[in-house]
C-alpha cells in the first residue's frame, strides 16, 4: 500500500461530495503532507486531479483496487520559494551520467508514482533518522520535486559529515526521462 | 483569471436544483467566491417547505430510484453545504413581490436584491451560468 500522512473515506459519496470532503480534510492538514483519498464515485479521479490544480495541491495519482479508487493529493504550499543554499549542484540532464546514488527525499506517495530508475527512496522528514543506510564514500545526488526539499535534505547530509553530496536541479517537475512507478 | 462564478437559478424542478447546486458547491470547494441569484421559479429551491418537495420532470419520476441508489445527497443538504462553504443566495426582490413572499419564507441567511446586486457580483465573474 502506498504510505499516506492523512486518509479521508469518501466512499459512497457521489459527486460533488469527494471534492468537498477532500477540500474540508486538507484544510487539517499540513504542508506538503499527503492525503488519500478513498472514492467510489469513478468521476472523482478526473475531478480531484482538476481540484488539485485549480487550487494548488499536487495530484499524484490514483489506484484503482476492485470498486475503490485510491488518490493521493500532497498539500500545495503557500510560501515564496527560498534561495537555495547548498552550493554543490548538478543539472538533472547529467543524473544518468554519473556514478553513485540517486537519493529521492519526496514524499513516500510521490516516489511510487513516478521515479528514476535504482533511485532510493527516504522522505525528507525521516532522513535524519536513517543516515546509517547511506555511505559516506558513495556519490550521493539529491533530488526532490523543484530542489527545494532537495536543497534542505543536502544541508542535513553535509552538517552530518557526507562531503559527496550534490543537489540534483531542478527535479523531478522537470524529468523527461524514463520513470519507474510502484503502484 | 476571475475567482468568481455567478449562477442564475430561475427554474424550480429538481434536475435543475441538482445542475445550481452541484456546479455551486463544486465551485466553492475549489475556492471560488460563488453567488446565486433565485429568481421566478427558482425562488423554490431554497424555499423552506418547497426545496423539499421539488418535482421531477413529467415522465422522469422513475429517475428517482437511481438517486437514491447514487447515494445522491437531498437538496436540503445541498443547500446547507453550499452556505457553509460560503455561497452566498441572492433572491429576487421582484419575483418576491409577485408571489407575495418574504425572507423568513426562504432558508435563513440569504440576501434579497434586485438585478443590479447580482449584475455588480457578476460583471467580472467567469463563468456565469445560468440554469
Amino acid at each position: 500500500m502506498i504510505q499516506a500522512n492523512h486518509l479521508l473515506d469518501a466512499k459512497g459519496l457521489a459527486c460533488p461530495m469527494p471534492i468537498v470532503k477532500t477540500k474540508k480534510a486538507i484544510t487539517d492538514i499540513d504542508e506538503g503532507q499527503v492525503l488519500e483519498i478513498q472514492a467510489t464515485d469513478k468521476g472523482s479521479k478526473a475531478d480531484l486531479a482538476a481540484w488539485a490544480s485549480s487550487v494548488g495541491h499536487q495530484y499524484l495519482g490514483t489506484v484503482e483496487e476492485g470498486d475503490v479508487l485510491y488518490h493521493y493529493i500532497r498539500k500545495g504550499s503557500n510560501e515564496p520559494e527560498v534561495e537555495k543554499a547548498f552550493e554543490q549542484t548538478v543539472p538533472l540532464e547529467e543524473i544518468e551520467s554519473r556514478e553513485g546514488l540517486i537519493l529521492d527525499v519526496r514524499e513516500a506517495a510521490e516516489y511510487a508514482f513516478g521515479h528514476i530508475k535504482g533511485a532510493k527512496s527516504i522522505p525528507m522528514g525521516e532522513l535524519e533518522s536513517r543516515l546509517t543506510e547511506l555511505d559516506k564514500e558513495q556519490d550521493v545526488y539529491v533530488i526532490c520535486r523543484t530542489g527545494k526539499r532537495s536543497d534542505l535534505a543536502a544541508q542535513l547530509l553535509a552538517k552530518n559529515g557526507f562531503t559527496k553530496v550534490y543537489n540534483v536541479l531542478p527535479g523531478m517537475s522537470e524529468w523527461n526521462g524514463n520513470i519507474t512507478k510502484e503502484v | 483569471m476571475s475567482n468568481k462564478v455567478a449562477i442564475i437559478a430561475a427554474n424550480g424542478g429538481m434536475f435543475d436544483a441538482y445542475k445550481v447546486f452541484n456546479i455551486a458547491t463544486a465551485a466553492a470547494a475549489s475556492e471560488k467566491e460563488v453567488q446565486i441569484f433565485f429568481t421566478f421559479e427558482g425562488l423554490n429551491l431554497i424555499h423552506k417547505q418547497a426545496m423539499h418537495h421539488l418535482e421531477m420532470p413529467a415522465g422522469k419520476e422513475h429517475f428517482a430510484e437511481g438517486f437514491v441508489k447514487a447515494n445522491i445527497p437531498s437538496i436540503p443538504q445541498l443547500v446547507e453545504m453550499a452556505q457553509e462553504l460560503g455561497v452566498k443566495f441572492i433572491a429576487c426582490q421582484m419575483t418576491m413581490d409577485v408571489m407575495g413572499l418574504t425572507k423568513e419564507d426562504f432558508v435563513d441567511g440569504i440576501e434579497v436584491g434586485g438585478a443590479v446586486t447580482f449584475l455588480e457580483f457578476a460583471k467580472d465573474a467567469a463563468p456565469t451560468l445560468t440554469f
